[in-house]
C-alpha cells in the first residue's frame, strides 16, 4: 500500500498497524457481516481511541480482499444515507484469517524475545 | 436531511474527473452511506448536525487516493507537435507521389506480363499523372510562400487513417462502377492512384515520428530534442 493512502499518524505509529489491516478487517467479519462504518467504529472502540482506521484505507482493503476472494459484498437495505454495502467472510477468507492470526502470534512471541534486550548465555 | 446532500456533494467532488462506471457509482454510494451512518452516530451521541458533518468529513480525509484507483474520464489529451507545415506537406506529397509512381509502374508491368493492355487506360493514366503534378506544384507553391511557417499539428492518426480509407473506398467504388457500366477494366489507374494516395497519412506519420520538420526546442516549446523526438516517435507509432 502506498503511503498517504489514508492512514495518518495517530496515537500509535500507523506503520506498525499497516501490514495487519487486512487481518483486522477479516477478524471483524468472523462473527457477523458488517458495513464500512461499523468496522471503523469497532476499530476505534477496540483500540480505545488509540488507533483510527481511515475510511480510504478501509476501502482499499475491501477492494483488495474482494479481489482475492477473501470477502464478498452485498447491498443491504435502504437507510437515510442510501444503501449500505455489507461485507461477509468467504470460506477462503476464514482460512486466511486463521493463518494470519497464527502467523501474528508466532511473530509476536519472536519479536518480544528479540527486542527484550536479554542475552543468551552459550 | 441536510447533511446527506453535503456528503453527496463532497464525495461527488472527490470523484470529479473519474469515469462514472457502475463500479465507481457503487463506490461513491458506499462512501456516502458510511459517512451518513457516521454523522447519524455522532448526532445520536449529542453532537449538532453541523458539528457531526464537520467531524465526519474531516475524518474521511482526502478521497483523492481512492478516486485515483479508478479510470479517469474523458479523452486522453492529444499530443501535438510544432512542425514546419509547408515543408512537411511538400515532402509528404513527394513521398506519396513516388509511392504512387512505383505502384503504377508495377501495375503496368503486371498488365504487360498478363497481357491485359487496355488502350482506354491512357486517359485515366494521363489524368492521374496531371493530378500528381498539380498536387506537387501546389504543395511546392505553399511551401515557397512561407518556408519557415510553423504550425501545431495533432499527432492523432487513427481518425485520419480511417477518413483516408473511406475516401479510398469511395474512389475505388466509383471506378468499379465505371468498369461495370462500360464493361472494361480500363479505369484501373484510378484504383492504383487512389491506393498510392492512401500512403500520404503513413508518410506524414513516419516523417514526424523520425523528428523531421519538427521545430527544435529553442524555437518552440513543443520541441524535438532527441528525447522529445523519441517520445513523439513512440506516441505516433503507438
Amino acid at each position: 500500500m502506498k503511503r498517504g493512502d489514508g492512514v495518518e499518524d495517530t496515537l500509535i505509529s500507523s506503520d506498525l498497524i499497516r501490514g495487519h489491516i487486512d487481518t483486522i478487517v477479516l477478524g471483524l467479519l468472523v462473527d457477523q457481516d458488517r458495513y464500512g462504518y461499523e468496522i471503523c467504529k469497532q476499530v476505534t472502540l477496540l483500540s480505545e481511541g488509540e488507533y483510527e482506521l481511515k475510511e480510504p484505507t478501509l476501502y482499499a482493503a475491501f477492494r483488495r480482499l474482494e479481489a482475492q476472494g477473501l470477502v464478498r459484498s452485498y447491498w443491504g437495505g435502504e437507510s437515510q444515507g442510501g444503501r449500505r454495502k455489507y461485507y461477509a467472510l468467504t470460506p477462503e477468507g476464514e482460512g486466511a484469517y486463521r493463518r494470519n492470526l497464527e502467523d501474528w502470534k508466532r511473530a509476536r512471541r519472536l519479536i518480544d524475545r528479540l527486542v527484550s534486550g536479554m542475552e543468551v548465555k552459550e | 436531511m441536510q447533511s446527506t446532500d453535503a456528503i453527496r456533494y463532497y464525495v461527488k467532488g472527490a470523484f470529479q474527473g473519474v469515469k462514472e462506471t457502475p463500479e465507481v457509482l457503487e463506490q461513491q454510494e458506499e462512501v456516502i452511506a458510511n459517512l451518513s451512518a457516521k454523522v447519524d452516530d455522532l448526532v445520536s451521541e449529542g453532537k449538532s448536525e453541523a458539528e457531526a458533518l464537520g467531524i465526519a468529513l474531516a475524518s474521511v480525509g482526502d478521497l483523492g487516493g481512492l478516486a485515483a484507483q479508478f479510470e479517469s474520464a474523458g479523452p486522453k489529451p492529444v499530443l501535438t507537435a510544432v512542425v514546419y507545415g509547408g515543408r512537411l506537406d511538400f515532402h509528404v506529397v513527394v513521398v506519396t507521389v513516388a509511392v504512387g509512381v512505383v505502384l503504377m509502374m508495377l501495375s503496368v508491368a503486371l498488365g504487360a506480363i498478363a497481357g491485359g493492355i487496355y488502350p482506354e487506360s491512357g486517359l485515366p493514366l494521363v489524368l492521374t499523372l496531371a493530378a500528381a503534378v498539380w498536387w506537387i506544384a501546389t504543395a511546392w507553391k505553399t511551401f515557397r510562400q512561407a518556408p519557415e511557417k510553423t504550425e501545431s499539428r495533432e499527432l492523432a492518426y487513427k481518425p485520419r487513417i480511417r477518413h483516408a480509407l473511406m475516401v479510398w473506398a469511395g474512389v475505388c467504388g466509383a471506378a468499379l462502377l465505371l468498369e461495370l457500366v462500360t464493361g472494361g477494366f480500363w479505369p484501373w489507374p484510378i484504383w492504383v492512384a487512389a491506393t498510392g494516395w492512401l500512403s500520404h497519412v503513413w508518410a506524414e506519420r513516419a516523417l514526424i515520428a523520425h523528428g523531421m520538420f519538427v521545430v527544435p526546442e529553442e524555437t518552440a516549446s513543443a520541441a524535438s530534442s532527441p528525447e522529445r523526438r523519441e517520445a513523439i516517435g513512440d506516441k505516433v507509432l503507438a
